[in-house]
């Protein structure tokens, strides 16, 4: 005999009006080990829809403090937080259980770089919330070496970018990057001959454009993980004249990620 | 052989007519356009259509017609800061 049931009960049931999207696979959504590199901007934005979805494992991972300047976008930090010495993702990490004090959120302090294609088989999904190009390149190659779906957001003023990437069926970030993309991290990165300087500009950011772009990595992955087709292949959103196109982009027969069967 | 297009920039609307090689790359009309422009330094696409072009790509790869209009848009990569 089936359980009895009670007035009211649905109501008590946080993801219940979630529940009611026969695509989502809320399953595969809780059981789901998220990464998500880079707990600035999109990465607050990013978790917070990840949690409030219903994802319960997400590991966030950021190498900075908070300054100041961050308050003006990121829902999750606090006046006071840029003089706390913690770091971003423990920050994060910290405020979002706030939002679910059952979901198990991680916080790693440190770079992208410092973890390979090994160590990213771990994970269901992997959302990029970074700021630069070399960054991206690390995790879009060994994401797709490990064949996890990579889901990239970027933003300047008031355009974003969205693209996801599934291994081994869409083309990955680097086959739509051109000279233009390799200029900007020669910039960012230049030798002195004794030392390596990284210069990081400051780009215009603001809350409404961050909010989009985030929200779409964190629906793309929902889809994704769910079994739906993923965007194909990139969103350009333009909110100044509030236009969102989708392009299509073809695999670069060059790009070392889909000619290569491995990491060297 | 010479095939004469339009490149629009997404960021102000303007447009520049210019006249291409077959064996012209995507990547050679983003920086023709951007000089042209003075854009900021930062990475840049061209879409035609709803197609995004590889850099690489040349002009007899992309079936581009005489007056064909090209759009160079700005490809955000900030997040974080």
């Amino acid at each position: 005999m089936a359980e009895p049931i009670r007035p009211g009960e649905r109501d008590d049931d946080r993801h219940d009006r979630t529940r009611l999207l026969s695509w989502v696979d809320m399953g595969r959504v809780q059981r789901a080990q998220v990464l998500v590199v880079g707990a600035g901007a999109l990465g607050n934005e990013a978790v917070k829809d990840l949690i409030l979805f219903g994802f319960r494992h997400v590991d966030v991972m950021d190498m900075d403090t908070v300054v100041r300047s961050n308050l003006s976008r990121c829902v999750l930090f606090r006046e006071g937080d840029q003089s706390s010495g913690k770091g971003k993702a423990s920050l994060v990490a910290e405020r979002v259980r706030e939002l679910d004090p059952t979901a198990e959120v991680n916080a790693f302090q440190g770079r992208i770089q410092s973890m390979g294609s090994e160590e990213m088989k771990g994970y269901d999904i992997m959302l990029g919330c970074l700021d630069n190009v070399a960054a991206r390149l690390h995790l879009n190659a060994n994401s797709y070496h490990a064949g996890v779906p990579y889901v990239d957001g970027g933003t300047n003023g008031f355009r974003g970018r969205v693209q996801a990437v599934v291994p081994p069926l869409t083309p990955c970030l680097q086959c739509g990057m051109n000279r233009s993309h390799f200029k900007v991290m020669e910039r960012r990165f230049s030798c002195t001959g004794q030392d390596t300087v990284f210069y990081q500009p400051k780009m215009a950011a603001e809350i409404t454009t961050t909010s989009v772009i985030a929200a779409v990595q964190v629906r793309e992955a929902v889809k994704i993980l769910s079994g739906r087709t993923a965007m194909e292949h990139v969103m350009h959103y333009d909110g100044l004249a509030g236009t969102t196109d989708i392009l299509s982009l073809d695999i670069d027969p060059g790009c070392p990620n889909h000619s290569s069967p491995k990491l060297s | 052989m010479v095939v004469r297009v339009r490149v629009r920039n997404a960021e102000t609307g303007a447009t520049v007519d210019m006249e291409l090689e077959m064996e012209n790359t995507v990547e050679e009309i983003i920086e023709g356009v951007s000089a042209y422009w003075e854009k900021d330094p930062g990475a840049y696409v061209i879409r035609k259509g709803r197609r995004l072009l590889r850099g690489q790509q040349k002009v007899q790869e992309l079936d581009i017609q005489t007056n064909e209009e090209l759009e160079l848009i700005p490809d955000p990569e900030g997040g974080t800061k």
